[in-house]
């Protein structure tokens, strides 16, 4: 089983539902995104790019590409970071020392270390007292490894897991479940018949950074909008 | 030795700060430091490359008198082991406040993935710390034997002086001949650590690895000659001349053979003129021109006025040219992260908007403020908690070699004094 993810770019509306159910969901402390939505080439969000009036603007959602060559994990020095069964990689954070060799060795700059202490850090930036978003107890995977937590430990790395809490119960990730323009498609890459798979062979995808050999599992559809104008 | 105690209580002043800056991070966090998501190494592993580097050149040093029989540079293989000995415990030192959980440390160890270059890193450290310190103390067993003190040497009691003597001749040179590889191997994966990275289009070149050695066999006899200007002093310089000038000569050789690497790899990065490349350019030249002209302009001054008559022939001359190398050599490791990081490796080229190279922005990892919650590059520069803490392997090296100097025989002139030992 190799568990992946198909983003059709030409639903994508931009609208960050995906990026902010990932946060709550998965309880990320104050500053780290796992999920991240731009519009490529303009330096904010949901601005238009383009030159000689021919204007264009795409959304392109970014979380962890769930790479079959993982840099990460190749470079992680206690194994904390490995690819599980289903071809999710996670993150031990009670086995991570925070060398942070893997943020320097991953290419979508999905990685994100806790600089200091989730709890603190919440109460610190004012998120009010007693309110605790996102799943609510620890989940481990079936080895016993500490794959989430909703207060993160100072000092360990993290990204997104495909919320290997959910799929332990055999439910979508956060980002698919909450997408209204249904744009994100998730499923077995091994099962011909998985809607992914089909998605796969019928559409045209690209994915990120193909050149560096990383092999992602997360597709992209390209978009097949018409430019508004098309530039000699 | 006044000033030796001097030196330790320097030394310990030193340590002592970093350790209480240490400290303060544990108890707060790496947040205390100035790096980020986007920029998540900095100072440390700078710290860290440059102490490997010196310490790789000590060995370097000593070991290529037994093997190549360097007659003039004889009298201080006990100073080169020394300083190679103090180096390597200085960056296995370093590293570890660079950790998140420096606790969980020991997990490398219960877990090592053989596949990270850091696992390696860490095996040929531990073997070149060993190695290092076999090399001193089989150095100095004749003088402990003769003197009755040291550590360790049990065993040499009921030996007689002289079997001592050829075991530790004949040992340094068992320990040198392994000792040079692993000298070479520290500095060759230290670099692989970074060049094995394709994310990272600075490193990521086949060139780094001998570049790093060229550079650590500079810098490391760099550290070796100043010890040894300072141990012999002032008054003694004209009989060691010769020793100096060869010293002098190898820091200069091997940085030509630096400026070569670093030429051909400017030209490499550059010539194809791809996007990635003009932005590596833009930042060495540009954003970070000042910190890349010291790279350059100093090692470069160097190497120049060692091949002088006038550059290695004086202690100050030789001092001077040893320092600003120091400084030169120490603004290249921190320039290993500036066009790394700065660049961000998910970049994208829209065509139809003549786009060629676009940051996705990362999360910054703090909200704070002021502060942007995304961002394409991020302007590190350590904090005052960071340049404290970064302190640890400088004031551990003084430590060390100060300490070491103040208790047994690392000056040649006593060996020289002491009886001729028979050969076997
Ligand atoms: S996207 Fe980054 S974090 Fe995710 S698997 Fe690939 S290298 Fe690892
Ligand atoms: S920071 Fe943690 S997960 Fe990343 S390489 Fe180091 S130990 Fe592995």
């Amino acid at each position: 089983m190799r568990l992946g993810m198909v983003i059709d770019l030409d639903r994508c509306i931009g609208c960050r539902s995906c990026a902010v159910a990932c946060k709550s969901h998965n309880a990320q402390p104050p500053g780290t995104w796992w999920n991240r939505v731009f519009t490529p080439g303009s330096s904010f969000h949901q601005a238009a790019v383009g030159k000689d009036g021919g204007l264009q603007m795409e959304a392109l959602p970014v979380s962890c590409q769930m790479c079959d060559n993982a840099p990460c994990q190749k470079v992680c020095p206690t194994g904390a970071t490995y690819t599980d069964e289903r071809g999710v990689v996670l993150i031990d954070y009670e086995r991570c020392i925070g060398c942070r060799y893997c943020m320097a060795a991953c290419p979508y700059g999905v990685r994100q270390f806790n600089w200091e202490d989730a709890k603190e850090v919440k109460a610190r930036v004012g998120y009010e007292a007693g309110y605790e978003y996102g799943y609510p107890v620890d989940f481990r995977d079936k080895d016993g490894r500490l794959v989430f937590t909703p207060n993160r430990p100072a000092g360990v790395v993290e990204k997104c897991t495909f919320c290997a809490q959910y799929l332990a119960e055999g439910e979508l990730p956060a980002c698919i479940r909450g997408c209204p323009g249904k744009v994100r498609t998730f499923g077995d890459l091994d099962d011909p018949n998985s809607e992914v798979s089909k998605l796969i062979r019928k559409r045209q995808t690209v994915r990120l950074k193909e050149e560096l050999g990383t092999s992602p599992k997360v597709y992209y559809i390209a978009p097949a909008k018409p430019i508004r104008l098309e530039v000699d | 030795m006044k000033k030796s105690n001097a030196l330790l209580g320097l030394a310990g002043a030193i340590i002592l700060i970093s350790l209480i800056a240490w400290g303060y991070q544990v108890n707060n966090g790496l947040i205390v430091t100035n790096m980020r998501n986007p920029f998540s190494w900095g100072l440390y592993i700078a710290t860290f490359a440059f102490f490997v580097g010196v310490a790789a050149g000590g060995l370097i040093v000593s070991s290529s008198v037994y093997l190549f029989n360097i007659e003039v540079l004889k009298p201080f293989t006990r100073i080169a082991s020394l300083s190679a000995f103090a180096s390597i415990l200085g960056a296995g030192a370093m590293i570890l406040p660079d950790m998140g959980r420096v606790e969980r440390v020991w997990k490398v160890f219960l877990h090592p993935n053989f596949q990270s270059p850091l696992v390696w890193d860490v095996v040929v450290i531990t073997a070149y710390l060993i190695i290092t310190f076999l090399s001193v103390y089989v150095q100095l067993l004749p003088d402990w034997k003769k003197e009755g003190h040291g550590f360790l040497n049990g065993w040499t009691r009921k030996r007689s002086q002289e079997d001592i003597n050829s075991f530790s001749k004949k040992w340094s040179k068992r320990v040198a001949l392994v000792g040079l590889p692993v000298a070479i191997l520290i500095h060759t994966v230290t670099a692989l650590i970074f060049a094995t990275q394709a994310s990272r289009g600075w490193w990521n070149t086949a060139a780094l690895p001998p570049d790093f050695v060229s550079v650590a066999v500079a810098s490391g006899t760099a550290l070796v000659l100043v010890i040894s200007l300072l141990a012999v002093g002032k008054e003694q310089f004209e009989e060691y001349r010769g020793a100096f000038r060869t010293m002098a000569l190898i820091v200069a050789g091997s940085l030509v053979i630096h400026f070569f690497f670093l030429s051909v790899d400017l030209i490499v990065h550059g010539w194809w003129g791809n996007s990635e490349a003009e932005e590596i350019h833009a930042l060495i030249f540009g954003r970070y021109g000042f910190l890349y002209g010291l790279e350059i302009l100093l090692p470069a001054f160097t190497m120049i006025f060692f091949f002088t008559e006038k550059g290695r022939s004086s202690f100050k001359a030789l001092m001077i040219g040893s320092v600003l190398l120091f400084i030169g050599v120490f603004a290249h490791r921190m320039m290993l992260m500036f066009p790394a990081f700065n660049v961000i490796p998910l970049s994208l080229s829209l065509s139809g908007a003549g786009i060629e190279s676009w940051a996705y922005p990362v999360a910054l990892g703090q909200l704070r403020e002021g502060l942007p919650v995304f961002v394409s590059s991020w302007d590190y520069s350590p904090t005052l908690v960071e340049y404290a803490v970064a302190l640890l392997p400088f004031g551990q090296v003084l430590f060390v070699v100060t300490g070491a100097m103040k208790m047994y025989n690392f000056l040649p002139q006593k060996r020289i004094e002491s009886p001729p030992t028979n050969e076997k």
